[in-house]
């Protein structure tokens, strides 16, 4: 078991590296000069030279590279063009509002989903079944940027429920995340986002839930349990459901990949301070410093969440270990 | 209420029909026997011919689609088809008729440790503490010549043999009247079989339990029954004690399944098939279900589904022409006979 978590995390740590490297070819491909925000073609030409120099831009670019790599792994991810801020500074902040929003998206999707899931193997065909499976796939085919449109249209602007989008209210700036948590208005914002968010993914972990249940229900050793005189609860708990969550645990690793990826839209939409907007934001601006840093963030995000799903597979399934063994 | 004469489990016109989208599938039809306390019943038959049916309408585990009937079926007296949901699970199931299923492979759940999946089976139904429930699993483990360490164990770490002793180790764990196991021995091998067998033998010797015995392995079915009953089509087609049916065969099919398993005594023959396959048992049976592979089939045989005949005590044959079975084992022995 230590054996295999240790060499899923050596795996991760390559897979950080190959990102970096790629982050590093990417920016250096793209057109137009990446010190274009700072150096101005009107400035003196020695002055240009030296700013170069500063940047280390006259250096060859495989000493670039060594450079490069040295400060990510120092986290001297260098300072934005536009704000002067350490970028690792600005990513301390928005990484967490980043993590609120998707923690809150995705335990309303995998609690719900799953939940429903369960319910509508354990009453196969029954109403509730039928219902989820139409919401379900109805939700899954409306895009984020639809639902948030609609949610915000409808609850915000019409009915005036919800305020229309942010973190705080304007003025308001709660020191730190825990000072943030305690406002009831923190909450209050977080609900249409998160709504957003799982609407959009809840089908898929409930339908995975489902199937896998109705699989495992056919199963020999349900058939056993019920022989077993197990109440149906145990069976469908104990039995069905922890063996048919593996199947969802699987595929919720590559599911949160795509989150992130969507979080992008749905925090431009509800102008939530996150390393989605941050991202937007700093592309738009040429701030290559920050982009670059959110990129990485982002991708480092992705790749740690890909690395718990390994380790919690492990734990539910025990046949796990072996193969590992196999591998060694 | 029940009194000491009386069967341990007694079944009359027991059938099951599955709706299918083909029709209703009659996979068990009028099937009637006793099981006494203390021995070991042996069914036997080919694949498909509702032995696993029969059990799982015992233990109300047929599928969605499947419905039983009986005009009786009682265990030790309480009538079984009766009793309301809650009270047979607690009561009935596992605490009085617990099973041995068909693949012990398949049959633990591959996340849980095997010892759990054993005090799992005691818990739902006393009040044991966990400490107690694995006192009395290693006991068991004990008892079918497994080391009580391995109850720390997942199942993919048991090989095919651990698995079945691990499986009648839980059977065993409440006691219980009656012992259902469906092919406790298929998929292993003739050494491990043979162990599997011995053991199971010793248990019973030792324990107080009647089995019901299910196998498609006549040889298996010949050495550990006291009385066996052959399935075909849904029906018993025959029922007697062991040394009965095998002395004094009266039904054209158990002289053919007899057949087409080797024996010691006669090493060297050549055993005979029978041709043909099981009927599909859909829609109502209005002939002998065997009669289309049978070789000494008539008119009325096509007409009408022969009654059971109590031919001598304890000896009951479903056959229009049981009369003839002296001619018709003679018969038998030929090859031609079955050809043709």
């Amino acid at each position: 078991m230590l054996d295999y978590i240790l060499r899923r995390f050596v795996y991760t740590l390559i897979t950080i590296f190959a990102v970096a490297t790629i982050l590093f070819i990417i920016f250096r491909m793209l057109p137009g000069e990446p010190t274009m925000q700072v150096i101005s073609p009107a400035m003196d030409p020695a002055v240009q030279e030296r700013m170069r120099e500063a940047f280390g831009l006259n250096e060859p670019v495989w000493k670039q590279y060594m450079i490069y790599m040295k400060n990510l792994a120092t986290l001297e991810w260098g300072r934005s063009f536009v704000s002067a801020q350490e970028v690792t500074d600005i990513l301390g902040h928005r990484f967490w509002n980043t993590i609120l929003l998707m923690a809150a998206g995705m335990c309303m999707t995998l609690v719900l989903g799953i939940g429903m899931g369960i319910i509508m193997a354990w009453r196969r065909n029954g109403p509730v079944d039928l219902i989820g499976t139409v919401v379900g796939l109805i939700f899954q085919a409306a895009p984020p940027f639809i639902t948030g449109l609609l949610l915000l249209m409808v609850l915000s602007y019409r009915l005036g429920m919800f305020p229309t989008g942010g973190m705080y209210a304007p003025g308001a700036r709660p020191d730190g995340v825990l000072d943030l948590l305690m406002t009831a208005d923190f909450w209050h914002r977080l609900v249409l986002p998160t709504l957003t968010v799982g609407m959009y993914y809840i089908s898929t972990p409930m339908l995975i839930m489902r199937d896998s249940m109705l699989e495992v229900l056919g199963s020999d050793y349900i058939e056993l349990a019920r022989a077993k005189g197990l109440k149906s609860r145990v069976i469908m708990m104990r039995h069905a459901a922890r063996n048919a969550l593996l199947g969802v645990v699987t595929i919720s690793g590559i599911m949160i990949g795509f989150a992130v990826g969507g979080q992008v839209v749905v925090e431009s939409l509800f102008s939530w301070p996150g390393m989605g907007q941050l991202m937007v934001e700093s592309a738009a601006q040429h701030d290559y410093p920050v982009a670059q840093g959110t990129f990485l963030m982002l991708a480092i995000l992705v790749i740690s969440l890909n690395f718990l799903t390994d380790v919690l597979y492990s734990y539910l399934d025990p046949r796990i270990k072996i193969t590992a063994k196999g591998l060694s | 209420m029940s009194n000491p004469q009386d069967p341990l489990l007694s079944v009359r016109n027991l059938g099951v029909v599955y709706n299918t989208s083909q029709g209703p599938v009659h996979a068990v039809s009028n099937v009637s026997f006793d099981v006494r306390e203390n021995e070991v019943f042996g069914i036997a038959g080919e694949s498909g011919c509702g032995k696993s049916t029969l059990i799982k309408a015992l233990l109300r585990l047929l599928a969605e689609n499947g419905t039983a009937t009986a005009d009786r079926c009682t265990y030790r007296g309480r009538a079984l088809m009766d009793m309301d949901e809650e009270d047979f699970r607690r009561e009935i199931l596992w605490q009085e008729i617990s099973m041995v299923p068909q693949s012990a492979m398949a049959s633990f759940n591959p996340v849980h440790r095997v010892g759990d999946q054993v005090i799992e089976s005691i818990q739902a139904h006393r009040d044991d503490s966990r400490a107690q429930a694995m006192e009395r699993a290693a006991e068991l483990f004990d008892v079918v010549g497994l080391e009580p360490g391995l109850l720390k164990s997942y199942p993919h770490e048991f090989s095919g043999g651990m698995r079945q002793r691990a499986m009648i180790a839980m059977a065993l764990s409440l006691d219980p009247g009656l012992i259902i196991m469906d092919e406790p021995t298929t998929g292993l091998d003739v050494l491990v079989q043979e162990r599997i067998l011995r053991r199971i033998r010793e248990i019973r010797s030792e324990l107080k339990s009647s089995i019901i015995l299910i196998t498609h392995d006549i040889a298996v079915i010949a050495e550990m029954s006291d009385r066996i009953a052959i399935m075909y089509g849904g029906e018993i087609m025959e029922q007697a004690s062991a040394i009965d049916l095998f002395e004094n065969p009266h039904h054209p099919y158990t002289l053919g399944l007899k057949n087409a398993f080797p024996s010691i005594t006669t090493l060297g023959t050549e055993l005979i098939s029978i041709p043909g396959s099981p009927p599909t048992l859909v829609g109502p049976v209005q002939s002998c279900p065997f009669a289309p592979r049978c070789p000494f089939d008539d008119a009325i045989c096509h007409s009408a589904n022969p009654e059971a005949k109590e031919i001598a005590e304890g000896h009951i044959v479903r056959c229009a022409h049981s009369a003839d079975a002296a001619r018709f084992r003679e018969l038998a022995k030929e090859k031609s006979t079955w050809l043709s």
